[in-house]
Order: C-alpha cells, then sequence, then structure tokens
C-alpha cells in the first residue's frame, strides 16, 4: 500500500496509508485535484492540527478504514445520539479540550464520520442537563439581562410537544 | 515554533508552486486556473458544515476583521471555519449543525443558554417542527409583554398556537398584538378558556388561513355560536369537554364544513341521531373520525357512521361503553378501508367482535383493544391471522393468558405491541415474544410476568426493540 507523509503543525510527520488518510475528504480532493503521484515523497502540512490530534485522526480512521460510506443526511430529520459503538465511546473518553480539538479537526479535515461521533459526544454531555449546567460544563456565558432572561424561559417553557 | 512555522511556510510554497503549475499548464483563461485554486481552498478549508447564508457574518467576522494571510500560506488557512476551541460553541455553522442531535423539545432549554444559541435556534423554523406553544393567558401582564411574546413566535416562524384560560379580551389582544397570525396561523386552540360566541367570532374572522381548530373546555361556546362561525376551511376539528356541545353541534360541523377530513368529538351527551349528520360532500372526505367517552353512542349510531361515512380510515370509539360485538360486526362488514380501528373502554364486547374483525378488516394496521376485559386467547387466536396489523394494544386485557401470547408469536409483521397491566401473563409465556423478530416497541409495564430476567432476556434477543418496563 502507498503512504503519504502528513505534517502536524508542530512539524511531527506522519507516514499514513493513503487510503486511510482519503477518509478526509480534504485530502482525498486534494490528491485528487493536484493529480499528486502516490509514490512521491510529498508531504501534506496540516497547519490546523497539532500532533497530539493528528495522532488521535489516523488512530480513528485506521479503525475505521472499511467502514461503509456514511449515508446521505436528511437535513429534517434529527439524529440519534445513542448508537456510539462501545470502541467510539472508549475512543473519546478524553478531556473536553481534547474533544473539541477533534471536532476542529474533523471538520477541517472533512471526516464525516468523525464529525458526527464527536458531535454526538457533546450532544450526551449536553442533554438532561438545566441551562445552567450547560453554562457551567462548557464555560459558556449567560448575556442575557434578567428581564430577558425571563421572557426567553417563558417562551420555551410555554412550549409543548404535539 | 518559529522552526515548525518553517517547514509549514515551505510545504505550503511547494503547494502554491504546484497550483501555479497546475494553472499554467491548464493554460486557457484565468477564471479556468481560478477554478482549480478555488477548488484546492475549499477541499483544505473544509466543507461538512453548511455553507453561511449570505446576509448573515458570524459574529466573529464582525468584530474582528480578519487579517488576510500571506500570500503563501492563504491556501492552507481556514479562515472562515472557527479555528478555536472557544470559538466553536458561539460559531453559527457549528451551532446549527451540532443542534441537530436534539429533538425540537430539548431546543427548548438549549434556547435559554445564551443569546448566541437562542438567535441561531430561532432563525431555522425547522428546529420547532412538532412544538406548540401554548399562552397562558392569565399570567401575561403588560401588553409589552404580550407583543413580545408573539413577535417570538413570529421569528420562530410558529403556524400553530394555544391560548389557556383565555377570555374575549385576550382575543381581541392576540387581534391587536399578534396581526401577522391572520396569515400565519394555520391551527388554533383554545384551552379552558372563557372565550364566549362573540370572542370565538372575531377570531375565526381574524385568522384567515386557519385550518385546524381545537375547543377545549371552552363552556361559555354554543351550539349557536358554533353555527355562526364555523368555516368551510376548517379541515381539521376537535371538540372536547365543551359542556354545550350536543347534537346540535355535530348538525353545525356537518352543514358547514364540506371539507372535514379529521373530526374528534369528546362528549357525553351527542346521541346516535347525531352522527347520521353527515352530508355526502363529507362522506368521501371525511377520514378520520375519533368518538372519546361518547357514552350516549349505541350500535345504532354505529349503524349512522357506517352508512354516512363508509370511506373512513381511522375510527376511534374508545369509552364509547354501549357499543357491543354487533356495532363491531357492522364495522367489520362496512367500512373496508379501515387502518386503524381503537375500541379501548368498550368493555361489552367479547371474542366475537374479534372474529369479525379478523374475517373483514383486511387492511387493518392498528388495533387498539386496551380494558376490553371480555376478551379472551380465543379472540387474540383470531386477531393472530391478521397479516396486515403493525399495531396492537392490549393494555389491562385481564383474561389473556400465555396461550394468547402464543399465538401473538406467530405475528411476523407486528411492530409495536402493548401488553401493559396483563395479569394473568407469566415470565415464560412473555419470553417467546423473542419470535416478532420485527418489533420496535414492546410496552410491558404492570406486568406482574415481566421480571428483571425477563427483560435482560428480550433486550439482549430483540436488540432492535425499544422494551418498556
Amino acid at each position: 500500500m502507498p503512504n503519504i507523509k502528513l505534517q502536524s503543525s508542530d512539524g511531527e510527520i506522519y507516514n499514513v496509508d493513503v487510503e486511510i488518510a482519503k477518509c478526509s475528504v480534504t485530502i482525498k480532493t486534494m490528491l485528487e485535484d493536484l493529480g499528486m503521484d502516490e509514490d512521491e515523497e510529498e508531504v501534506v502540512p496540516l497547519p490546523n492540527v497539532n500532533s497530539a490530534i493528528l495522532k488521535k485522526v489516523i488512530q480513528w480512521a485506521t479503525y475505521h478504514k472499511d467502514d461503509p460510506p456514511p449515508p446521505e443526511d436528511d437535513e429534517n430529520k434529527e439524529k440519534r445520539t445513542d448508537d456510539i459503538s462501545s470502541w467510539d465511546a472508549d475512543f473519546l473518553k478524553v478531556d473536553q479540550g481534547t474533544l473539541f480539538e477533534l471536532i476542529l479537526a474533523a471538520n477541517y479535515l472533512d471526516i464525516k464520520g468523525l464529525l458526527d461521533v464527536t458531535c454526538k459526544t457533546v450532544a450526551n454531555m449536553i442533554k438532561g442537563k438545566t441551562p445552567e449546567e450547560i453554562r457551567k460544563t462548557f464555560n459558556i456565558k449567560n448575556d442575557f439581562s434578567a428581564a430577558e432572561e425571563e421572557q426567553v424561559r417563558k417562551e420555551n417553557e410555554w412550549c409543548e410537544e404535539k | 515554533m518559529s522552526g515548525a512555522q518553517g517547514v509549514v511556510e515551505r510545504a505550503s510554497a511547494q503547494l502554491t508552486k504546484r497550483i501555479n503549475g497546475l494553472r499554467r499548464g491548464k493554460g486557457g483563461s484565468g477564471g479556468g486556473g481560478g477554478g482549480v485554486v478555488e477548488r484546492v481552498t475549499t477541499a483544505l478549508c473544509g466543507t461538512v458544515l453548511p455553507p453561511p447564508p449570505p446576509p448573515e457574518k458570524p459574529a466573529r467576522c464582525r468584530s474582528k476583521p480578519p487579517v488576510p494571510p500571506p500570500r503563501r500560506t492563504a491556501i492552507l488557512s481556514a479562515a472562515r471555519r472557527p479555528s478555536k476551541v472557544d470559538e466553536l460553541l458561539l460559531d453559527d455553522y457549528f451551532l446549527n449543525f451540532l443542534f441537530r442531535y436534539f429533538t425540537a423539545g430539548e431546543r427548548r432549554v438549549l434556547a435559554q443558554v445564551c443569546s448566541k444559541w437562542r438567535d441561531v435556534l430561532y432563525r431555522g423554523p425547522r428546529n420547532w417542527a412538532g412544538i406548540l406553544p401554548v399562552v397562558h393567558c392569565r399570567e401575561l401582564k403588560s401588553q409589552t409583554e404580550r407583543v413580545k411574546l408573539y413577535s417570538s413566535f413570529v421569528r420562530r416562524g410558529f403556524h400553530c398556537l394555544a391560548l389557556l384560560s383565555a377570555t374575549d379580551e385576550d382575543v381581541v389582544d392576540l387581534v391587536d398584538s399578534y396581526p401577522l397570525s391572520a396569515k400565519q396561523l394555520h391551527s388554533l386552540s383554545l384551552r379552558c378558556s372563557s372565550v364566549t360566541d362573540r370572542g370565538l367570532e372575531t377570531l375565526i374572522d381574524h385568522l384567515q388561513a386557519l385550518y385546524e381548530l381545537e375547543l377545549a373546555g371552552c363552556n361559555e361556546i354554543t351550539e349557536a355560536g358554533l353555527w355562526s362561525c364555523l368555516t368551510p376551511r376548517i379541515v381539521s376539528l376537535t371538540l372536547s369537554d365543551c359542556i354545550n356541545v350536543a347534537d346540535e353541534a355535530i348538525g353545525a360541523v356537518a352543514q358547514l364544513l364540506p371539507s372535514l377530513y379529521e373530526f374528534s368529538l369528546q362528549a357525553y351527551h351527542v346521541t346516535d341521531a347525531a352522527l347520521g349528520f353527515f352530508s355526502p360532500k363529507q362522506s368521501s372526505s371525511l377520514n378520520v373520525l375519533r368518538l372519546h367517552s361518547c357514552w350516549e353512542i349505541t350500535n345504532h349510531g354505529i349503524v349512522n357512521i357506517v352508512h354516512s361515512l363508509p370511506n373512513l380510515t381511522v375510527l376511534s370509539l374508545s369509552g364509547c361503553s354501549k357499543v357491543t360485538d354487533e356495532g363491531v360486526e357492522l364495522i367489520a362488514e362496512n367500512l373496508q378501508k379501515l387502518r386503524c380501528l381503537d375500541l379501548s373502554w368498550c368493555s361489552r364486547i367479547t371474542d366475537a367482535a374479534l372474529e369479525y374483525i379478523a374475517c373483514d378488516l383486511n387492511t387493518l394496521e392498528e388495533l387498539t383493544l386496551d380494558r376490553c376485559v371480555h376478551i379472551t386467547d380465543i379472540g387474540i387466536g383470531y386477531i393472530s391471522t391478521m397479516l396486515s396489523l403493525t399495531a396492537l394494544f392490549l393494555r389491562w386485557c385481564s383474561q389473556v393468558r400465555d396461550f394468547g401470547v402464543h399465538h401473538l408469536c406467530g405475528m411476523q409483521n407486528l411492530q409495536v405491541l402493548s401488553l401493559a397491566g396483563c395479569p394473568l401473563l407469566s415470565s415464560s409465556g412473555l419470553s417467546s415474544l423473542i419470535q416478532l423478530r420485527h418489533l420496535r416497541e414492546l410496552e410491558l409495564t404492570n406486568c406482574p410476568g415481566a421480571t428483571k430476567e425477563l427483560f435482560d432476556y428480550l433486550r439482549e434477543h430483540l436488540p432492535r426493540c425499544l422494551v418498556i418496563e
């Protein structure tokens, strides 16, 4: 199998099977558009991903290399979050900072499956919490005035599911 | 750090050179060359999150105008995307993406976190599908408060609204402070309200786009009021627990609503005669009829229904306790298009009724027999021959035994089953349900035979089924 060299923002170079690297649509498109020969000794710089995160991404992509392509998602349908595989759940037992770094990397590299499972994990951290608990968990500033907060509370508590 | 930067820059320069080379190689117009650069830029900037709506730039961009990166690294910069962790949870694109993992109900909590989350959620009407805003009229004090509330509904794109404890003044106020409701509201519900006939007329005159109306617990509304305000626009009507609703009200519904598709009625004083009022036009349009706890209705009423409404696809007689097996025979023989039948709390029906159903209703998909306490395993045996049935509810059918469950195991198309509250079923009887391979939902609340071990066993063997304890 031909390899490709991926370089993290802090200069680490990783030798990766091209087929695995191509689970990143960003890298796949780049290889196709530039017509890079697979046997060339080129280094692909990824200035938005540091080595710790790139290592995790490669680990994820290697495990999932034989996955079928993810189905086209239906914009109108809400997505499930209770179907994270046990391998992914273990893989994502990381601190919040790392989880968000993985989301950024998955978005930048355009790896749908990884973005999906990381977002699911964040969604599960949010579900069942009160607004105040959500703010605390993610360090989000409450920028409502007291009156606004009361208003938005009413607007939403006075809503029921049909 | 500077060393690493150097490597990146060198690599970027190499890429730039390649792209320039490509541009030269392709020759032709500059536009074509630009295309390649654009494609590569897009590729390297990520495309998973949806592209921004043109008029709204993220706050991030507004507050800090992006510094144009040096030419050599331009290709690899992801300027349009969040690149820092603390920006992520305030980034419009990311939030829109993340919020799709929540139900509309859960989004009500999210909207209260901060103004950014609220604004992102309120901007998308799709986020609120399936949500009904219910205005607690008594708790709204000032005019400004009302205007604010209604304008938030406009912002969120609601087409439905419920008023709780409303008076005629609240109705006038709705018309004044929510003028857009005339065009926007498709569905209105008045609950536990003292709105009078006049108030209702004002409201329905104003709501020109209304086609769905619910009146629940509106004791000031009279039958004369319904005669004067029902409009032919209405295709779905629910009347429940309104003290003045009796036969005359059904007369008004039958005369004034030729396009009625769905009619739900809960009224203790409606008699058999009223069910013969439906017009020939309605016999083709009216598909869904729900008569809940209409205690006066007997088999004569069923005769009227099957004659005036032969095209029903959904019929509920829940709590119409005077209906007997003969009534069910009439339904089975005459309502051939039925897909859903609800006979819950019809305590007089027996296994014979189930034989009629099993023989004649060949397209029935959903059958509800909750609290039909006379049905036994023999009746379940009849039902188990119905191949079309996908949902079956047998809650609190106190005579059903393991042998009945044994019959059910042959129903390979069954997707939803409830045996909640059936007291005679044993663990081993229930364990045979694993044969129902297509089951998606199984409800076993209040079954003495449903032990912890049984639930574990069922979950293990029916992994795709939601087992409700």
